[in-house]
């Protein structure tokens, strides 16, 4: 559930976060690079959504909605499809063809033994020419293969095709003539109820409401979800197109049938081909089929992926808008949390000991351009968000200032390096948009589990979004910051023994 | 006598071989016409000879090792054990191999492991990382596949690579030096 732009990004931020705090640390606290790489995992450190749920949730994968000035998860937004792709071919399709195709692209094909997309390879076979049928020619002949598990279209009996593609066609499925006729006598039923519902409702409602407000089997409108609150159903796409005509279709019930075919005489008694059978996977991949026997599995069409835009369900903003073009992975809007909430890390654990006072090493990364101001505090005593919490902690009380985030400082040898009055005690180290701080922690339980220990960070956030109010105090107003608080948990890592 | 020994502990390299000096060749080793043997790969012969067969294309950083079992050198003077491999197959980059028997068109592909026990027939396919150290002899045309190492049978064997070893017998020339290859019988020079 995670968009592949944001696993990139803190990557990113990984290597470069692990390369910095090496210089930074002094000898003495240097770890290994494994025990360091297991402390930037992303859910050592989560951040507390309060949407409908309580979500917790690495920042990495939360989203900032400006206009609420919000943390959303990815369960408190609206996933709204954008554009279809085929992965392999990186071919875009648009809804109204993907809906026709059934979600398949036409040119690339799925192994049914492994899944792995087929490539297309050519031999040489002789041929008698169309000519002289005495002389033969060397044709090219095309069949499909598996680059993993070395599959070929012939073990299944597909004859080599002399076209590169467009020739491979999948097997026709026995029932297509009647699931289409079922399909549509509920189209028609559903369209009936439909123009019934709208009958009632219409005499009641305002006239600007949307036709496809009432439809039972139709496409989930933002409207239509909202309301129910429950995903769009599987029958969504059944809607019947406006101005059809009114034919009566009926159809006769399915009929159960007395006689069974008989199980072979030989059931019992004749041994299991192993690598004939086909495993669960494979045969459910084909539900048309549903093919017991490894010779017939013929391969299928391969699926598209969608990009999908998201919205912030209260204020309807977009959140996250990919690009259009399949071959790009970046976005039009991306308003993701790391870019506006100041990031907690962990750096090194001490040991940690029931009942001793430990302390441990904690960054703190500014994302934007302004300086930021942060306080942390403990949670309370009686808060309802610190349900798991197993270590009382003691955060710095003093307010710590984080610099700017300056593309250009690794650059600009002559800048100054702006002084902050740092506390020795409070604050390890300050790096460019980084500072590490000190917090401690006094494990309470004696458990086999992860000490956990949690507190609030209140930070400023410059609005940039929201338009400027023209003041009497001049052109230049800074934006107003407005304060707001995150619940963090950490995951320290076992007691030590 | 001591001639004789020494006759035995050397590497045969037939005519029609490709075999580049920076690959690391140890013990008593028979190598048929037509295998192309590529820089830094690896065949040792601790515990017995190994005869290799023609038309082999063992790749860079492939280790094909006769060596004891669990690298315990037995005190007592154990019968030494002949490993076999025959005609066309494929040493991928970084496998190793420590099957005793390798029949023909056989291909391993890169970074499996293959243990001392198993006996591959022919057109085995050994998929990529998968290691195989069961006490076994693999079917023919079996390919061994995934993470699973899951099976299935196909119903060719896989192609020899004749185009490959053309090409790389035409072109290692140019760029690697070529040990000399000896007839077996004679002293190595």
């Amino acid at each position: 559930m995670r968009s592949p732009a944001l696993c990139f990004l803190s990557a990113r931020q990984l290597a470069v976060t692990s390369v910095l705090a090496v210089q930074a640390v002094s000898p003495q606290t240097r770890l290994r690079c494994s025990e360091m790489a297991s402390l930037l995992q992303p859910d050592r450190v989560v951040y507390l959504v309060r949407g409908e749920k309580r979500i917790r949730a690495p920042l990495s994968q939360l989203y900032f909605c400006r206009y609420c000035s919000e943390l959303r998860s990815l369960e408190c937004v609206s996933h709204e499809v954008d554009s279809h792709y085929c992965p392999s071919c990186l071919e875009n399709m648009p809804s109204a063809e993907a809906k026709l195709k059934k979600n398949r692209c036409a040119n690339c094909f799925d192994c049914p033994c492994c899944m792995h997309t087929l490539s297309t390879r050519a031999t040489n076979i002789p041929a008698p020419l169309p000519d002289d049928p005495t002389k033969t020619a060397m044709k090219k002949a095309y069949y499909l293969a598996c680059g993993f598990c070395r599959w070929t279209s012939r073990d299944v009996g597909m004859a080599d095709k002399s076209v590169a593609s467009g020739g491979w066609q999948e097997p026709e499925n026995p029932h297509t003539q009647r699931i289409n006729k079922l399909i549509e006598y509920y189209q028609q039923l559903a369209h009936r109820e439909k123009q019934d519902r709208d009958r009632k409702k219409l005499a009641r409602r305002r006239q600007c409401m949307p036709l496809a407000f009432s439809e039972k089997y139709g496409l989930g409108t933002r409207l239509q979800r909202q309301r129910s609150g429950a995903p769009i159903s599987g029958l969504s796409g059944l809607t019947l197109k406006e101005g059809e005509d009114q034919k009566e279709i009926t159809i006769e019930p399915a009929q159960a049938l007395d006689e069974v075919e008989p199980l072979p005489e030989d059931c019992y008694t004749r041994p299991i081909s192993l690598p004939e059978v086909t495993t669960l996977r494979q045969r459910l991949l084909q539900p048309d089929f549903q093919p017991a026997g490894a010779s017939q599995l013929h391969p299928r069409h391969k699926h598209l992926l969608m990009k999908r835009s998201l919205r912030c369900r209260k204020c309807e903003h977009n959140l996250s808008k990919p690009e259009f073009n399949p071959t790009s992975i970046k976005f039009k809007i991306q308003l993701v949390a790391v870019s506006y909430i100041p990031e907690v890390r962990i750096m090194s654990i001490p040991n940690l000991r029931t009942m001793k006072e430990s302390q441990v090493l904690l960054t703190l990364t500014n994302p934007v351009e302004n300086i930021t101001h942060v306080t942390l505090s403990a949670c309370e005593d009686e808060d309802p968000d610190d349900i798991n919490s197993t270590a009382k902690v003691m955060v710095p009380s003093k307010e710590l200032v984080l610099a700017g985030k300056d593309a250009a400082a690794e650059y600009d040898e002559l800048a100054e390096p702006q002084d902050f009055q740092d506390d020795p005690d409070v604050v390890a180290f300050r790096k460019s948009n980084k500072i590490g701080f000190f917090i401690k922690v006094i494990p309470q339980k004696e458990e086999d589990g992860d000490v956990t220990v949690s507190f609030k960070i209140r930070h400023d956030f410059r609005n940039l979004a929201a338009p400027v109010k023209p003041s009497e105090e001049g052109p230049e107003t800074p934006a107003e910051a407005i304060w707001l608080t995150h619940h963090v948990e950490l995951s320290l890592g076992p007691l030590a023994l | 006598m001591a001639d004789k020994q020494n006759a035995q502990k050397s590497v045969k390299i037939a005519a029609g071989a490709v075999v580049c000096v920076e690959s690391e060749i140890r013990g008593d080793v028979t190598i048929g016409p037509r295998t192309v043997v590529h820089p830094k790969a690896r065949i040792i012969a601790e515990a017995g000879p190994i005869v290799i067969g023609e038309g082999n294309l063992i790749e860079e950083q492939a280790l094909i090792i006769n060596g004891y079992p669990e690298n315990i050198t037995p005190k007592s003077e154990v019968e030494p054990k002949t490993m076999t491999i025959g005609m066309n197959n494929v040493f991928e980059v970084g496998c190793v191999s420590q099957a005793l028997n390798i029949g023909d068109n056989n291909v391993i592909e890169s970074k499996a492991d293959v243990g001392r026990n198993v006996i591959l027939t022919s057109g085995c396919i050994i998929g990529a990382f998968c290691q195989v150290n069961t006490c076994e002899v693999i079917p023919e045309n079996t390919v061994i596949y995934g993470s699973g190492c899951m099976r299935r049978v196909q119903t060719e064997r896989p192609q020899p690579q004749t185009l490959q070893l053309d090409f790389l017998m035409k072109i290692l020339p140019n760029y690697h030096h070529l040990k000399k290859t000896v007839k077996a019988g004679h002293n190595a020079s």
